[in-house]
């Protein structure tokens, strides 16, 4: 008996039903209108060259005292938190009677080349809390760092504790250099001096190409084929085209600020191993000293579990929690099990600490 | 269809490939038709015709991805069905026989490209840059080690008016070359991957011989297929010796690039035109600047933060020293009450001194409301607050040592590095 037992007629009609659905997803991804996304309603309360800082507006006014601060990652568009009615994170904290607010970096271009970390860390989001902390009128914000902008709030939170209420941190790379990190071998010998210096900043589309090469078969081909199975689902197929819209809709990186994340924080691993200076200012974990939530997701292909769960042996605070979410590095905001799991989680911890 | 004879299977391999063509020939001639082009019959055109009409929805990315992932599904059916006819003894195909003939990595190897190859592909300026000099340098002498011949000879020293451009020139060559032999080598990686794929591959067929287990349709067949090519390529990926090829390609990419681009920007400044370098120059001139404007700013409104602290400080000492003295005051009034005694000379000069602590503009009847205020004031605002401004005022302007310093004083019931065991894990 053999491992195949594929009767030769089903295949043909197999194969040519496939085709046929494959053209007439072609036919109905023709006819549909361009997707939207954004569930929530918003506002903006600062605004500082590309960057915008927005104030989330819920069904009823919120109840916590303390607004919650999301800092995205720079490599993506913020909107993945709020991506649609049943798929927002966005929504359901403020369901729960938190405060949001959230960076949007903007589409960094020429002029935004020179930009470095410390002109994001310690001027855009230093000048973000400010004017989050005067529109809620209280001393200190919880910030909610997402992927790289987790990195960054840590880093933020170790220079300017009396400005951080509550530290959250979600599918925040740490350590950078664990075994399963492909991201991190493919940079390990990269000239980044050279690399920047040639390309300025860097293209989204090279970004794109590089996280499609983490799982070349799966996200160049598969998932496509996987379309046959929702073609007669409409909101199926727009919540693909949604993501698909997401996924592709990349930023430039600007060309300083890369450089000295590949550097230090790949390349060196300073975040762990020390050394890590943001402008004039040294970056210590154990300088982080209010109490931190650290949610990170178990199959996340981007930021292995490895490189997340090594915060608490690092910061200062003796208030750690750790969250570890059954999904991936996108799953933890879109899937339903995230919509029940992950807002509730950090909602509940929060008020804990609000006592 | 195990009883069908090979000429069945055969006829209905060649109904198959005229159905599927006709299928696609069906959606491509629409397509075609709303983006103004004739009949056209075919995949490659059929896929091609989707590139020139996006339809209405700007879906034209999505479609364009769908279509390559589609190809090589489609290909991969085919090319299964076709190996496996040709191996069909007494009409039963042979799937194994035919997966080892048909097999090529899922994707192609354009899933497999480096993702700066792909993207240079996809950018025509650089695309004909990379074409220009493929042709210049393809017409150089070959030999048993070309690349290595086309080194030495490009090494030959330079000489006379043109020495500097001819050297830019052979630099770039070796650049060419070098990127050449990388992307050789990466190529050859990404073989490796594919080997390893089909290991794993064969592998997991093996664990699926049990009935129950079996794989009963194509789709099954090539989602195992995936997963398998995934495994081997991640195995790949992940390793030194990936490492090494992928950071010396990308090196090697950007030597080429930066070649080319000076060289353009020699012809932009013999053609009086702006260059990337000069707009590099004032892109960082102007942070430069920006930075300065905004330091500027942040230390005006630290110098009036510093005068409020100041004012503050003042205060809370008068205070501080006022109710010290009236303290003492009480002290020896309380005992000159007690011995019906008026106060020794020596506690009322003790007294006055402490009076003189106070500003003297305030006149005495207020002094003790104006003191319990300024204890108010103190028990209001100390620790945090003041602790709170300094730290501000401290961290901008000083730098974070200090501004850690101060954020460690407000917790001093905290001394030392914090405890690690209360912290609690889920």
């Amino acid at each position: 008996m053999g491992p195949i037992k594929i009767e030769p007629t089903k295949a043909l009609d197999e194969a040519l039903t496939t085709q046929r659905k494959l053209a007439a997803a072609i036919d109905t991804l023709r006819q549909v209108d361009d997707v939207d996304f954004g569930a929530t309603a918003k506002e903006a309360i600062y605004r500082e060259d590309k960057l915008v800082v927005y104030r989330f507006r819920g069904d009823r006014p919120p109840t916590a005292k303390v607004p919650i601060l999301i800092v995205y990652a720079l490599v993506n568009r913020p909107y993945m938190v709020d991506l649609q009615d049943d798929r927002s994170l966005v929504k359901n904290l403020l369901a729960k009677g938190e405060d949001v607010y959230l960076i949007d970096w903007g589409y960094p271009d020429l002029a935004d080349r020179w930009l470095t970390l410390d002109d994001y860390i310690n001027g855009y989001i230093a000048r973000s809390v400010d004017a989050v902390a005067r529109h809620a009128r209280v001393r200190k914000v919880n910030l909610l760092g997402i992927c790289q902008g987790g990195a960054f709030s840590l880093c933020f939170a170790a220079m300017h504790p009396h400005k951080v209420q509550n530290l959250i941190t979600m599918v925040t790379p740490v350590d950078f250099q664990t075994p399963e990190n492909m991201l991190s071998n493919w940079v390990q010998k990269l000239d980044v001096d050279l690399f920047v210096d040639t390309l300025g900043n860097v293209p989204a589309d090279l970004m794109n190409l590089c996280y499609l090469m983490l799982k070349p078969v799966r996200l160049n081909q598969q998932k496509y084929i996987g379309l046959v199975d929702i073609l007669d689902d409409k909101v199926e197929m727009e919540n693909f085209l949604r993501m698909e819209k997401w996924i592709f809709d990349s930023p430039d990186q600007a060309g300083e600020a890369f450089r000295q994340f590949i550097k230090d924080f790949y390349q060196g691993n300073k975040l762990v191993r020390g050394g890590l200076k943001i402008g004039e200012r040294d970056v210590n974990l154990a300088d982080v000293t209010m109490p931190v939530l650290n949610v990170f997701a178990e199959q996340d292909h981007l930021v292995p579990p490895s490189a997340s769960r090594v915060l608490g042996e690092h910061v200062g605070t003796d208030d750690y929690t750790q969250i570890a979410f059954r999904g991936g590095h996108i799953g933890i905001y879109v899937s339903g099990r995230a919509q029940r799991e992950v807002p509730a989680a950090i909602h509940d911890w929060l008020a804990q600490r609000a006592r | 269809m195990g009883e069908s004879s090979i000429p069945d299977w055969m006829k209905q391999w060649q109904a198959l490939s005229q159905q599927s063509v006709n299928a696609w020939t069906e959606v491509a001639r629409d397509a075609m038709s709303q983006a103004g082009h004739g009949r056209v019959d075919g995949f490659e055109q059929w896929s091609r015709a989707f590139g020139a009409g996006p339809g209405k929805g700007g879906q034209a990315e999505t479609i364009e991805r769908l279509v390559d992932g589609a190809k090589n599904y489609v290909a991969f059916m085919q090319s299964l069905i076709a190996a496996a006819s040709a191996n069909a003894p007494n009409g039963v195909p042979s799937w194994s026989d035919a997966l080892r003939q048909a097999f090529t990595m899922p994707g192609g190897p354009a899933s497999f490209e480096h993702p700066l190859m792909r993207l240079w592909k996809e950018q025509a300026t650089a695309g004909h840059a990379q074409a220009a000099l493929g042709k210049l340098f393809g017409t150089l002498p070959g030999g048993a080690n070309p690349a290595e011949e086309l080194k030495s000879w490009l090494q030959l020293p330079a000489f006379g008016y043109l020495r500097e451009h001819q050297e830019h020139q052979q630099k770039s060559a070796v650049a060419w070359v070098d990127y050449q032999e990388q992307l050789a080598r990466y190529n050859a990686k990404m073989l490796e991957a594919a080997r390893r794929g089909f290991e794993l591959f064969e592998g997991k067929l093996s664990e699926r011989e049990q009935p129950g287990r079996q794989i009963e349709s194509l789709r099954a067949l090539y989602d195992l297929w995936v997963d398998a090519a995934e495994e081997g390529y991640a195995e790949i990926a992940l390793s030194k010796e990936f490492r090494d090829v992928y950071g010396a390609l990308t090196n090697a990419q950007m030597r080429l690039r930066s070649q080319i681009h000076q060289e353009i920007e020699r012809l932009s400044a013999d053609l009086g035109m702006p260059t990337r370098s000069e707009l590099n120059n004032i892109g960082e001139r102007l942070q430069a600047l920006r930075r300065e404007v905004r330091a500027q700013r942040g230390g005006d409104a630290f110098i009036d933060e510093l005068a409020t602290l100041r004012r503050e400080f003042d205060d809370l000492r008068a205070a501080v020293e006022g109710a010290r003295a009236s303290d003492r005051e009480g002290s020896a009034k309380a005992a000159a009450v007690g011995t019906g005694t008026p106060a020794p000379k020596a506690a009322r000069k003790t007294a006055r001194a402490g009076e003189q602590a106070v500003p003297a503009t305030k006149k005495p009847p207020k002094r003790r409301a104006r003191n319990a205020r300024s204890e108010r004031a103190v028990a209001a605002v100390a620790p945090g607050n003041f602790a709170s401004r300094i730290a501000r005022f401290a961290d901008a302007s000083l730098g974070s040592r200090t501004g850690k310093n101060v954020e460690t004083a407000e917790k001093a019931h905290k001394p030392g590095k914090p405890r690690k065991s209360g912290k609690k894990k889920h």
